[in-house]
């Protein structure tokens, strides 16, 4: 009965100093964590936008869509939209989600957009990341019709060996754009200074 | 003396990946580059030292009976510290590492050592014991990492976040294959092989050095030994 209690005494203190020693750390390191995945949301629409003098992840125009949460950070210059950036992903990638931040032109196309998550086969799926195949969606308008792999009746050609992961990431740009069109007016007012 | 003769041993000797063969799930998993593999070599390495200190700190006021549980809980505790840590100042390596910076707290190095090292030795050799055993790790699964990420992607990152990277020229097409799974598993062969070889040789000039062969098995894991040991 005695040893029971020692075996429960010491357990329960490791585990207390082992908690105190969590919250301290977890208190270090909580706002600096924050802090980094602040600067990471910032710094991929700022890859994503073009130039703007506002906080575009405090100026948000939100929508519920399709059963999607879809947050829009719109972008200003001197008061004027410049473009518009949003977080679209797919689940149909060949190694799951892709995450995927999307920016806007001002004239309704398509400005840049970055691949924020992926599981995609490394060399095959992975290459949804360079340049090259961003470079087929680049500045291209937002006519959703054409947005689909040439396999699929679209304009958008696909990474050879890697027609899953491309076709993932054309129909979450398609969806994201869709959804935009839907609301461009009032993306577009967003962030305004509202008049009386 | 026996700091650096404790240390040693585990840079060649009982060399965690190559001679032990522990700790193999981070070794396969994340050595698609150097980078990965120094930043979670720091990650186990720190983990391995605090745990050891502290196990071996502990050792007379830690019940036999429940040993396991406190050396999860102390492992675990130290795991989330660098996790936390990582997350905070080196955002891009942990989020490339993943689960795997987690998972070090069931890395059989960690509770290996504590159990076969730290609970049986003062705190001055179970810090020896941990830095070789660490460094060992680090030195390993950056050598995986080395030649996967040389064959594999034709680079060499050592950290990305300075911008430096080296590349072979371009007319050099990398082995896919090296970076996908199946690479792991033939680099290590490969490495294995060599290392057997090496202490082969070792064993045919040195009369009395006896040649054991390492396998991917369990009967190098010291954890169950004492166990094995009692109930004989």
């Amino acid at each position: 009965m005695k040893e029971i209690f020692k075996l429960i005494g010491v357990l329960t203190l490791i585990s207390a100093a082992a908690g105190l020693l969590l919250a301290f750390t977890n208190n270090r390191t909580f706002a600096h964590i924050a802090q980094a995945r602040n600067a990471e949301s910032l710094r991929a629409l700022a890859e994503v936008l073009p130039a703007f003098d506002n906080q575009p992840n405090e100026t948000v125009f939100t929508v519920e869509e399709n059963g999607q949460h879809w947050t829009f950070f719109v972008a200003r210059q001197k008061g004027a939209f410049a473009g518009a950036a949003v977080e679209s992903s797919s689940l149909k990638g060949y190694g799951g989600l892709i995450k995927i931040m999307i920016g806007i032109n001002p004239d309704n196309s398509l400005r840049h957009f970055k691949i924020l998550e992926q599981q995609e086969t490394p060399g095959l799926g992975s290459k949804i990341v360079d340049a090259t195949f961003h470079s087929h969606f680049e500045n291209r308008p937002f006519v959703p019709e054409t947005w689909r792999l040439k396999k699929d009746g679209g304009e958008i050609e696909a990474i050879t060996g890697a027609t899953i992961s491309s076709r993932a990431v054309t129909e979450a740009i398609r969806i994201a754009a869709e959804v935009y069109s839907r609301h461009a007016d009032e993306i577009r007012r967003t962030g305004l200074p509202t008049t009386p | 003396m026996g700091f650096w003769k404790e240390m040693k041993k585990g840079l060649w000797d009982e060399i965690p990946v190559f001679r032990v063969v522990l700790g193999m799930c981070p070794t396969l998993a994340i050595t698609t580059s150097v980078e990965n593999g120094i930043g979670m070599g720091i990650a186990a390495t720190f983990v391995l030292l605090c745990s050891n200190i502290t196990v071996s700190a502990l050792r007379n006021f830690i019940p036999d009976k429940v040993r396991i549980p406190c050396f999860i809980v102390i492992a675990a505790t130290f795991t989330t510290i660098i996790d936390l840590t990582m997350n905070a100042y080196a955002h891009e390596v942990h989020r490339n590492l993943g689960i795997f910076i987690p998972l070090i707290v069931v890395n059989c190095i960690i509770l290996g050592r504590a159990e076969a090292f730290a609970s049986r030795h003062p705190v001055r050799l179970s810090i020896a014991d941990a830095l070789g055993m660490g460094l060992g790790f680090t030195f390993a699964i950056c050598l995986v990492g080395l030649i996967r990420e040389l064959a594999g992607n034709g680079s060499l990152t050592i950290w990305s976040a300075t911008g430096w990277q080296w590349r072979f020229p371009s007319s050099y097409t990398p082995t896919l294959l090296m970076v996908l799974a199946p690479g792991g598993f033939i680099t290590l062969g490969c490495l294995l092989a060599i290392m057997n070889r090496i202490e082969w040789r070792r064993s045919q000039r040195t009369p009395g050095h006896a040649y054991q062969p390492r396998e991917l098995d369990c009967r190098h894991c010291v954890i169950c030994k004492p166990q094995s040991q009692s109930s004989t």
